[in-house]
């Protein structure tokens, strides 16, 4: 199993690399990127089984890339939880309407993203 | 003054606080700032600029010794570098308080920006002209906090 975690800032890649060890997943299951440019190049090399994604990065931000995957054959069934500190409702929506599978938004509570894993992956 | 729209800022960084840290902040009286007559101090700014409905900035500023603090307790590990981490955690600071604060303000469509820090003793920002900055100071166990907001036409 891999879970790609996607966030432009490096110390919320970590935040959620811990929040995912905690539930016992090993430290080579999750990749990471920095932007959804770089999680496309992860996604292209690696058969991915959940993304944590963030909204706003550089380059290619996440509701760009939740559009990409979702029209993109091979990957169009991968579950997105959005990670976000984006919390107005019009914005929730805009995310469910581009195709996210879930939505949580910052500051994260480790006990909501374990929950959220336990309904995607069954862990 | 038209606090109405300072609140959601307010909220979000007490809330953002809480829920990144688990630290109290305790707010104090907010008052329209000026560079050139303020005496507050700080080393490093986290900003995210507004637009859409409504435009402006926000700014979340600290003495370098509070932003060390703060990292450190975020990490659990004792930083003293004033370096990366700091200003990744600056910026993600900010992100998530102007992220939050759109939830009390949908009435208006806002798209935030990246965040940008910028570092260095009482470094200048580039505010809006002829907008209104308002500083809303906060205590908290690190020391002294800095939120400035600016909106154009609704304060
Ligand atoms: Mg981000």
């Amino acid at each position: 199993m891999k879970i790609l975690v996607v966030d432009d800032s490096r110390i919320m890649r970590n935040v959620l690399k811990n929040i995912l060890k905690e539930k016992q997943i090993d430290e080579n299951a999750i990749l990471e990127a920095g932007n959804g440019v770089e999680a496309l190049e992860m996604l292209k090399n690696n058969e991915v089984d959940l993304i944590l994604l963030d909204w706003n990065m550089p380059k290619l931000n996440g509701i760009e890339l939740v559009k990409i995957v979702r029209n993109h054959e091979r990957l169009k069934e991968i579950p997105i939880i959005m990670v976000t500190s984006e919390a107005a409702r019009y914005n929730v929506m805009e995310a469910i309407k581009a195709g996210v599978t879930d939505y949580i938004i910052k500051p994260i509570r480790g006990e909501i993203v374990h929950k959220k894993l336990e309904e995607l992956l069954g862990q | 003054m038209n606090v109405k729209y300072i609140n959601p800022f307010i909220s979000a960084t007490i809330n953002t606080f809480k829920g990144f840290l688990g630290a109290d902040l305790k707010t104090e009286k907010p008052s329209l700032f000026d560079s050139n007559k303020s005496e507050i101090r700080y080393d490093i700014s986290g900003i995210i600029g507004l637009a859409g409905e409504v435009r402006g900035a926000v700014v979340i500023s600290f003495p370098k010794l509070v932003a060390l603090k703060i990292v450190s307790d975020f990490l659990k590990e004792d930083i003293k570098i004033f370096g990366e981490d700091v200003i990744d955690t600056v910026g993600e600071l900010v992100n998530i308080i102007a992220g939050n604060a759109k939830r009390d303000m949908e009435e208006f469509r806002i798209v935030i920006s990246l965040p940008s820090v910028v570092k260095g003793p009482n470094h200048q920002i580039s505010w809006m002209q002829g907008v209104p900055v308002i500083l809303i100071p906060f205590k908290s166990n690190y020391g002294p906090v800095y939120l400035f907001v600016s909106l154009k036409d609704i304060i």
